[in-house]
């Protein structure tokens, strides 16, 4: 007799690659890594850089128990060139970018005002957010403030590591009532209700199915409603009608007292609540400092962005460019120490590229002063965090913001944005590999 | 029931060892159509009443009645046909209901609860094992697909609200929270967040129908009632469509040196042959 394996070796190798992969795709299906973060570089570029910029973002700690909190606070602020494929935020709300609900949400505000419903909100206007955070599953998660704006989707803040510890059996959410009830933990609230009345449903739904499947069934049924000599009253009997009639009434009875005795026990309740929030931007400020952007190129071999702007300051006091943000990476210019003073030690480092910004005249800009400045914000962080892939995007835009500082240390932020030309190769033969250039 | 080697089955004679067999082959199907129908309704259900099924803030008083009997008296009416016409068994609702919801648990505690950590709380599929029972009941009654429709799919969408009452009502409690009004299901869905679907993506409590006063469920629940009719209709249609047995022309048997003009001859010749298939079987042994 032939066999699928001819010899035994072949067979035996058959047998184990097949082990081999179901194990795999055991592993796959059951043991799955955990997600580290939340596919913010899978954003496209104009996204990040042309929507929400998050600045003086804070983390209360970097490891709570279950149950204990942590407060994520800071300002946004939505770009003004913001891309015209977008809809504008006429409804926005204020989410948190964690690996779904490892976190409890227990209070969040846009500008003080309640975020619990979604809000409108303004162009190149700044905004100012709190959430607070319970730890609930215990992990090591990323925790990123996030704008979700209607249409456009998810805008994702800077993003932490946040480890929780403990049991996640120990979790609790309680709350009481306005109508006097003590909830001890929202997660299993009306749970008993909801499997009783399930089950009994089910029951009785398994009672009626057990009354027609007890008796043959599909082929004799078929053969007596189509052979001749087939007896049709016995497929359906004045018993079965009977009871049908019973259960019909039983039924209607059921939801009927059981709607009413619902009613009587729970008297006061609400509907869903789906209005809109109103909140007014923080107050504005004049741009003291206008930036016009005459070039702008994207260095592919030396993964640099280089800006020629034209600065000019219409404010009484001097500044001093301190800072790029894009993209919820902050290019710090080290030359400046107020903007050096503004890292947290615990801010990601992941999000502060090592060589920072380079400005060929760092001196500060005096009072009603013009000049024109090269800027430099090189690192890999533009392939890294796959944002050099604004050269392929039909609207290659660039966005972000400027931070510039006076001698005491006042902040002022300006727009910066202009069209990036990349530039793909240049003489000293740098490459994405070789980005110092040379023989290599 | 005959003693010896038959049984009589509807009143029809049947070899007992038939009988046997086809008592497995009931129970065979049923736990295949158990299955089938519950990924098959499932996959359904999600697409069309999805979110208003999955949270406990979606489950509105206007959308969610108007939306979820008409979307679920697809499965129901189109397995009435078959059930009630090949076989007069007048338990397709339920079962294709019970089907739903075993998929819905499953679907809830491994997917959302293990999975994904959202607490059960938040995530209770819709019971419509009554208005299903009463569908079906009506088949058995009137025996005639028009009046139950006008009787059974109405009531089906009618008794959704009620029924779903039962244990909704916990989660439509008042609290206060951040000094704002909300209900119980609101807040479990704030604050179990779910990151890719904010709180405006909801659907509830939209359009004008409450400005007509009072509970909105009501409305909602006759309109519904109304459209569920219609929809029984349609499915008990599709039902008979996708019952019938039927064939295509073919055409690939050109490519295996058959053509349509050869088929009369072969006929004809079998015919003069007197050979069938079984003598031809016999002819060579």
């Amino acid at each position: 007799m032939r066999t699928f394996c001819f010899h035994e070796s072949s067979c035996v190798r058959v047998v184990l690659s097949a082990a081999a992969a179901i194990m795999q795709i055991g592993i796959l299906t059951f043991v799955p890594d955990a997600a580290l973060a939340h596919g913010e570089r899978n954003q496209e570029p104009f996204l990040r850089m042309r929507t929400a910029h998050f600045y003086d973002v804070k983390w209360s700690t970097n490891e709570i128990p279950v149950n204990g909190e942590i407060v994520v606070t800071g300002k946004f602020r939505l770009f003004p060139i913001w891309p015209v494929n977008l809809p504008l935020p006429e409804a926005a709300f204020l989410g948190n970018g964690t690996p779904g609900p490892v976190l409890a949400r227990t209070e969040s505000y846009i500008n003080g005002v309640p975020a619990i419903q979604s809000t409108k909100l303004e162009l190149n206007r700044d905004y100012e957010f709190k959430t607070v955070l319970k730890g609930r599953v215990p992990g090591y998660h990323h925790v990123h403030p996030m704008i979700n704006v209607m249409g456009a989707g998810p805008l994702l803040g800077p993003g932490n590591w946040l480890t929780v510890t403990g049991n996640e059996s120990d979790f609790k959410l309680s709350i009481k009532t306005l109508s006097g009830e003590t909830i001890d933990n929202l997660e299993t609230w009306g749970l008993g209700r909801v499997f009783f009345w399930h089950g009994l449903w089910v029951a009785i739904a398994i009672v009626w199915l057990v009354w027609w499947l007890r008796r043959p069934l599909l082929l004799p049924r078929f053969r007596a409603l189509t052979e001749k000599g087939g007896d049709r009253s016995q497929l359906v009997t004045s018993t079965d009608r009977l009871f049908g009639a019973g259960l019909l009434v039983a039924t209607i009875l059921t939801v009927f007292f059981g709607f009413q005795a619902t009613d009587t026990a729970y008297p006061r309740t609400v509907p869903l609540q789906g209005s809109r929030a109103t909140v007014e931007p923080l107050p504005e400020v004049p741009e003291q400092v206008k930036v016009v952007v005459n070039k702008s190129n994207y260095d592919v071999p030396g993964r640099s962005l280089r800006m020629n702007v034209t600065l000019t300051n219409n404010g009484s006091s001097s500044a001093q460019l301190g800072e790029f943000l894009t993209s919820n990476q902050r290019f710090i210019n080290h030359e400046v120490s107020q903007a050096m003073a503004t890292v947290d030690p615990n801010y990601p480092k992941e999000l502060l590229p090592p060589n920072g910004l380079k400005v060929s005249d760092s001196r500060p800009l005096k009072p009603g002063e013009t000049k024109t400045v090269d800027i430099e914000a090189a690192d890999a962080a533009w392939e890294t965090e796959r944002l050099s892939s604004l050269i392929n995007d039909p609207d290659n835009t660039l966005g972000g913001l400027l931070f510039y500082y006076d001698e005491h240390g006042k902040r002022t932020i300006s727009n910066v944005s202009g069209p990036m030309v990349p530039v793909f190769t240049d003489p000293d033969n740098r490459t994405a590999e070789n980005p110092k250039g040379g023989a290599g | 029931m005959q003693g010896g080697t038959s049984v009589r089955l509807y009143g029809l004679e049947w070899p007992k060892e038939s009988a046997r067999i086809s008592r497995v082959f009931d129970l065979l199907v049923a736990a295949i159509l158990f299955l089938a129908v519950s990924g098959a309704f499932h996959l359904h259900y999600m697409l069309t009443a999805g979110d208003w099924d999955m949270w406990i803030d979606w489950k509105d008083r206007q959308w969610w009645v108007t939306l979820t009997p008409i979307m679920a008296i697809t499965f129901p009416a189109a397995l009435q046909y078959v059930f009630w016409t090949k076989f007069r068994l007048p338990i397709a609702a339920t079962f294709a209901v019970v089907c739903l919801l075993f998929g819905q648990w499953i679907n809830r505690y491994f997917g959302f609860h293990l999975w994904s950590y959202f607490p059960m709380s938040e995530v209770i599929p819709a019971l419509l094992i009554p208005g299903a029972l009463v569908l079906d009941i009506a088949l058995l009654l009137t025996g005639n697909f028009l009046f139950t429709a006008m009787s059974g799919a109405f009531a089906f969408a009618l008794l959704f609200y009620p029924t779903n009452w039962f244990w909704l009502a916990p989660y439509r409690l008042p609290v206060e929270v951040m000094g704002q009004l909300v209900s119980v299901g609101d807040y479990i869905s704030y604050a179990f967040t779910r990151t890719a679907l904010p709180e405006y993506i909801r659907l509830i409590e939209r359009g004008t129908l409450r400005t007509f006063g009072g509970h909105s469920a009501i409305i909602a629940s006759f309109f519904s009632a109304f459209v569920s009719i219609l929809m029984y209709l349609a499915w008990w249609h599709i039902g008979m469509l996708l019952a019938r047995v039927v064939t295509t022309p073919n055409t690939l048997k050109n490519f295996m040196g058959l053509t349509d003009k050869d088929e009369p001859a072969e006929a004809a010749q079998k015919a003069i042959d007197g050979t069938s298939l079984q003598g031809r079987s016999v002819a060579a042994e």
